[in-house]
């Protein structure tokens, strides 16, 4: 005879065919459940880290965005009203969301571009700056000190794409590239009257994260104190490093100090929110699925162990353990648990591979892996259900 | 009162007197009395339930008056489920012991076909699959003619000593199965 005699003997003795069709159902309930309960998951987490990851290009798990105050009919008429103050931003840096405040401050003297020749132009202009590092490309000649007659211009790309596709195409002027301009010098005249000087200005770079024509700091702060009107340094708008802009509570925050952006990540909240209500709902209900199924199971356990209740009393008079018994019949049904919620990760991983395939050709970077909170839940789960069943056999065990 | 390993105890008493719950009770199947009951300095009703079933599978045998086999499987099986928890005898030599006892021909047979007689010597020969201290009998041969009993006590007597054990026999009439060192009348 083989070793494993005695599991054959008492896989006759225990586990009588009792409506094995309740078990498959209740199997099959279990699978789904986890699998709806992992998508759900899946979906809400992806949908997170695709906003949270949805900065302007190079940041990771940040974004950045610029704020201003809504000029509004009450305010139009006084234009410190929409400055920012130390106070504003102070408040602002508390945030949740908000990992870090740059202002921009913009020039507070009249500025003159102009060239000469056939391309020649002249044109009112202004000047922003903002700390180095919120620069997204910052060129590499990007810095001026008092005596340079260089200054070098980041400009936004937004600007370059109005001049190209309504400007030029309008007015029947040539199309330009960034290369193109990089290649342009032009006359900087700033300030008026007896405290006027003429620097040359060159295109150095381009920028997708702010919307604005920017200089060195160090010029701002040398020529508003220089040529300016006033030598405030308030900010007029302010570009915030954020982690999760479409954040309701941060939305909220900025609706209530009727802070406006234009940044399209705003919009999402909405969206959002939907998402949220879905994967809720769905995961409610493989909640629910997997509950049921649980239950089924764990009844199914009970009625098997009834059904053997006999056997089981005979056999721990003849000298088998009550542990010896639970373990034979746990190694019975926790594979099949095991299966189901393997199964249901497996789904979860294919999922995952074929939506990060889908998402490619659209620029929207989805990991191919399953987050961290999806491996928590299997974990938690598959855990949770272990310890029921096991509870099971040995509340019926106690019970023979 | 108290046994020593290596006694041999004869109960006797007539029927409806006991024997059978005083089996349960050294056998800690019953647990519903007053008094002391200990093995080896132990109250066995404080002895938990994993611990009986290694003093059941180890230490202490027992010949049910009811046999209690599983109908279900058959004699062999009814044999291998308590030979190869313990595994100290080997399946060559249950098949010796069925043939000794005239029941090696039955050896497929479910129990629930077996007369009693049959199911009365596949309970001794599973009493005897296992190491013990004591072996607890409880009317062991009331379904065996004279030749069966003979050739059940050569074998149990052989088996007792082997592992040097002690026995206690219950039953209805006075007899001389064994050499009795106590006799009990309940």
């Amino acid at each position: 005879m083989s070793a494993d005699t005695p599991k054959y003997l008492l896989r006759k003795l225990l586990l009588r065919s009792s409506g094995a069709s309740r078990l498959w159902a209740a199997w099959l309930s279990l699978c789904v459940g986890t699998i709806l309960l992992l998508l759900s998951l899946m979906i809400w987490w992806n949908f997170r880290e695709l906003l949270q990851g949805k900065s302007n290009e190079d940041s990771l798990g940040s974004s950045f965005i610029t704020i201003s105050k809504t000029v509004t009919d009450d305010n139009m008429g006084n234009p410190k009203a929409t400055l920012f103050t130390t106070t504003d931003i102070a408040e602002l840096q508390t945030q949740k969301q908000v990992q870090e405040v740059g202002a921009l401050v913009s020039n507070h003297f009249p500025v003159i571009a102009s060239t000469k020749g056939s391309l020649g132009f002249s044109t009112e202009m202004f000047l922003e700056a903002v700390p180095d590092h919120f620069i997204d490309k910052r060129p590499g000649e990007w810095n001026w000190k008092e005596g340079d007659t260089q200054v070098p211009i980041i400009l936004s790309t937004e600007f370059l794409n109005l001049y190209n596709y309504g400007f030029a195409l309008s007015q029947g002027l040539p199309q330009l590239s960034q290369t193109s301009i990089k290649t342009i010098t032009f006359n900087l005249t700033v300030g008026e009257g007896d405290v006027k000087d003429t620097y040359t200005g060159h295109v150095t770079g381009f920028s997708d994260r702010i919307t604005s024509v920017l200089v060195p700091e160090s010029f701002i702060q040398y020529a508003n104190i220089k040529y300016g009107h006033h030598a405030t340094s308030e900010a007029s708008q302010l570009i915030l490093k954020v982690k999760d802009p479409s954040d309701k509570e941060f939305v909220d925050y900025l609706q209530s100090h009727k802070y406006s952006t234009n940044a399209e990540q705003l919009r999402w909240s909405k969206m959002r929110a939907i998402v949220d209500v879905i994967s809720g709902t769905t995961g409610l209900l493989a909640l629910l699925l997997m509950g049921i199924g649980t239950i089924v199971f764990i009844l199914f356990i009970e009625l098997t162990m009834a059904n053997a209740q006999q056997s089981i009393v005979l056999l721990l008079q003849i000298g088998y353990s009550p542990r010896y018994i639970s373990t034979f019949m746990l190694g019975k049904f926790v594979p099949l648990l095991l299966s189901a919620i393997l199964i249901a990760v497996g789904v979860a991983i294919s999922a995952q591979i074929a939506l990060s395939i889908w998402a490619q050709p659209m620029m929207l970077r989805i990991s191919m892996l399953l987050g961290w909170p999806i491996w928590l839940v299997v974990i938690f789960s598959a855990g949770l259900l272990m310890l029921q069943v096991k509870k099971a056999v040995v509340n019926a065990l106690k019970k023979v | 009162m108290s046994f020593s390993k290596g006694d041999q105890v004869f109960v006797e008493a007539p029927s409806g007197t006991g024997k059978t719950t005083l089996i349960h009770m050294l056998y800690a199947l019953r647990t519903d009395y007053e008094g002391e009951l200990l093995w080896d300095k132990r109250e066995v009703k404080s002895i938990d339930a994993e611990r009986l079933s290694e003093l059941r599978a180890k230490h202490i045998s027992v010949i049910f008056q009811d046999m209690r086999l599983f109908p279900e499987l058959t004699a062999w099986e009814n044999l291998e489920i308590k030979r190869t928890l313990c595994n100290t005898v080997n399946a060559e030599q249950v098949g010796k012991w069925l043939h000794k006892l005239g029941i090696g021909h039955k050896k497929d047979a479910l129990a629930s076909t077996l007369s009693y007689g049959e199911q009365q010597r596949i309970s001794i020969i599973r009493a005897l699959l296992q190491p013990f201290d004591w072996l607890l009998m409880d009317e062991p041969f009331s379904h065996l003619d004279k030749e069966n009993i003979k050739k059940s006590i050569a074998l149990i007597s052989e088996v007792v000593q082997e592992n040097k054990a002690g026995l206690i026999l219950a039953d209805l009439d006075e007899n001389h199965y064994f050499n009795y060192t106590k006799t009990i009348m309940l």
